[in-house]
């Protein structure tokens, strides 16, 4: 199991009242899992997503990440962790606006510590990956949403990481650009990827495999969606 | 861990703000400019004072005659002091220990001429020793010899502006000078000394440059004084062995003379190590202000990069919380932050050491002040302009790395 989480509450402290987010929530994603969470905004969905990412640690419970306890791990720890299972995909991409397409996806590499000639390497690919061989030397802004999201999604892509973790991906896009993006999680999956959507758009929550629904910081629902085609199918019984 | 990854950053946002960072680092371009520039005055100043005490002899203990009115001297005279005299200097090396060389001189100014030219000058009688005493060296020849003094030889060597003047591009060498109705052979040429121009103590600023030495036995055969009143000699040269000692020979030097004057003070003792330390007190307060003066500067300088590193850790809220998403640790964005307060303030350093630097050469090269600057200032300077980074980096980098990432990364 990749991501086991138990018993998980997580609750804000606002003056005097503590306010709960989260409330024992409890679930499993296994590798190459194509999920999307979906709640309306106030749900807990976005505090769940930090959870998650490593951003934020619960106030209760467990969070097993390929079996370590990351609900316990110190802040340096958290920063290994985002860096080496985490692949952020933001949805108003985060690029950093100074450094090119390239040294933003060099970025995570620079903070494991990998030289500079392998992190060119490994960036560059990861770039070609998401067709954008053409564009590594041009600023973000220099380039169009659907680019500047493909930029992120290899500088998520190029540590290998656990879970890719995407927030509304598509929310800043046109819809066909925002299609050509689910196109690309669609083959990333297909390559082996672990993916989680977090949305309230049911229409690109379709794209995954199972849609876990959160409403008042508890799991809604848990379901499976329609799988779309056969290959996707294999995969999900290979994985189960 | 990245360091290069980090001064490259740095740099980089260096050249893309040039104007804020130029306007940030003033401060410590004027702190580094002016510790570099006041070390360097103050550092002139000391070696012009030792090289002007050190002309004078740093173990000596000087008697000079006291220069006197016509009538003090008939008033002197008539209470039995006779002057300082050669009896004088017997008289102290045989009772004063510690007395390792005395020179007695004596001295009138004439005119001294060559062919058709002819310059004002000092004639000063001297003993051999006298050169064994003072600092004094030949550009050519010789110095007095004892051989001159023994035999009363009629030769002088001539200060190097006197030399200048009268000879132009001819050598000296061998040519007679006229001093009063005298014929001297010259036998030596000083090198040219620095201008003897402040007064020390109770010695008369003058230039040395306009000396002619002649031996003493021929001075007090040949040459007479205006004055018939005049003491025999002007000046007794003491040379004490070890420094430590100066002030205590100086009184029993005083307390002999006292008696064989009779009680009359016609004559002043100078210590010129006393009184290079005392100026050498006196300018390390001179020396504090100043340093008080550039610590300020650096301080304002300091301040000044906290400042704008605040408010860009500020702006650049938004990236932080993204470095720290994709793995940045707090040590990290710490180390980016503290990088970039200390190119800026490096940067400053360096241009504060050159500005600094032509200041002062500026002002030896100006003006009548000399300046001198030692290895080790530029090197304080600028460790400084570095330390002053870093200590005021730390705060907004500490700042910058105690964001939350998940509220910064949604900061607009």
């Amino acid at each position: 199991m990749l991501i086991e989480i138990k018993n998980v509450s997580k609750s804000y402290v606002m003056g005097e009242v503590e306010v709960p987010a989260l409330i024992d929530i409890n679930l499993q994603i296994r590798k190459n899992e194509y999920v999307a969470i979906m709640g309306p905004s106030g749900s807990g969905k976005s505090t769940f997503m930090n959870i998650l990412g490593c951003l934020d640690t619960p106030t209760q419970g467990e969070y097993l990440f390929h079996k370590t306890d990351v609900s316990s791990l110190s802040d340096d720890a958290l920063s290994t962790m985002r860096n080496k299972e985490i692949g952020f995909i933001f949805q108003n991409f985060n690029l950093i606006p100074k450094l090119n397409a390239l040294q933003n996806v060099e970025l995570p590499l620079v903070y494991s510590g990998i030289k500079s000639e392998e992190r060119r390497e490994r960036a560059l690919k990861a770039l070609s990956r998401v067709g954008l061989s053409d564009r590594i030397h041009h600023k973000s802004s220099e380039m169009s949403g659907g680019q500047r999201q493909r930029v992120a999604i290899a500088r998520a892509l190029v540590t290998n990481p656990g879970i890719l973790l995407a927030d509304e991906p598509t929310g800043a896009l046109d819809s066909k650009t925002g299609d050509e993006i689910m196109a690309l999680f669609d083959e990333l999956h297909k390559e082996g990827n672990t993916i989680i959507l977090i949305t309230h758009e049911q229409e690109i929550a379709n794209y995954a495999h199972r849609t876990i629904h959160i409403k008042d910081g508890m799991i809604h629902s848990d379901t499976m969606n329609k799988v779309r085609n056969a290959t996707t199918a294999t995969i999900q019984l290979l994985n189960s | 861990m990245q360091y290069e990854e980090n001064i490259r950053l740095a740099i980089r946002g260096l050249v893309d703000h040039k104007f804020r960072s130029f306007l940030t680092m003033l401060g410590i371009i004027f702190g580094v400019a002016s510790v570099i520039a006041m070390l360097s005055i103050g550092e002139g100043a000391k070696r012009a004072a030792i090289a002007k005490y050190q002309d004078l002899g740093v173990n000596n203990v000087i008697i000079r005659e006291k220069k006197l009115s016509d009538q003090e001297l008939e008033e002197v005279r008539a209470k039995f002091s006779q002057g300082l005299s050669i009896q004088d200097a017997n008289v102290i090396k045989e009772v004063v220990p510690g007395v390792v060389k005395i020179a007695s001189q004596s001295e009138i100014s004439t005119e001294a001429k060559y062919a058709d030219k002819s310059v004002k000058s000092t004639v000063i009688g001297i003993t051999p020793e006298y050169v064994e005493l003072l600092n004094y060296k030949t550009a050519k020849g010789d110095f007095i010899t004892a051989n001159h003094y023994e035999r009363n030889l009629k030769v002088c060597v001539l200060g190097a502006g006197v030399a200048a003047t009268l000879f132009r591009n001819e050598d000296p060498m061998g040519k007679m000078v006229k001093l009063e109705d005298q014929w001297l052979e010259v036998v030596g040429v000083l090198e040219s000394k620095m201008l003897f121009t402040e007064t020390v103590g109770e010695l008369a600023a003058r230039d040395l440059n306009t000396d002619i030495y002649v031996p003493l036995t021929t001075f007090l055969k040949r040459f007479t004084h205006e004055n018939t009143l005049e003491s025999e000699i002007q000046q007794i040269t003491v040379q004490v062995d070890n420094s430590d000692k100066l002030v205590e020979t100086s009184q029993l030097i005083e307390a002999i003379l006292q008696r064989h004057h009779f009680n009359n003070s016609d004559y002043n003792i100078v210590i010129p190590y006393e009184l290079l330390r005392q100026e050498e007190k006196e300018r390390q307060i001179y020396n504090f202000l100043l340093g008080a003066i550039a610590a300020i500067s650096l301080l304002v300088g300091g301040i000044g990069i906290m400042n704008i590193m605040l408010a860009t850790v500020m702006e650049r809220t938004r990236e932080i919380g993204i470095r720290r998403a994709i793995g940045a640790r707090k040590n990290d964005i710490m180390g980016q932050f503290v990088t970039e307060a200390v190119a800026i303030s490096i940067t400053g350093g360096i241009i504060g050491v050159i500005l600094g630097v032509s200041l002062s050469l500026a002002v030896s090269l100006f003006t009548d002040v000399e300046t001198y600057i030692r290895p080790y200032s530029v090197v304080i300077a600028f460790g400084f302009s570095v330390l002053v980074g870093i200590a005021f980096g730390y705060l907004p980098a500490k700042n910058a790395a105690n964001l939350k990432p998940i509220d910064s990364i949604r900061y607009e």
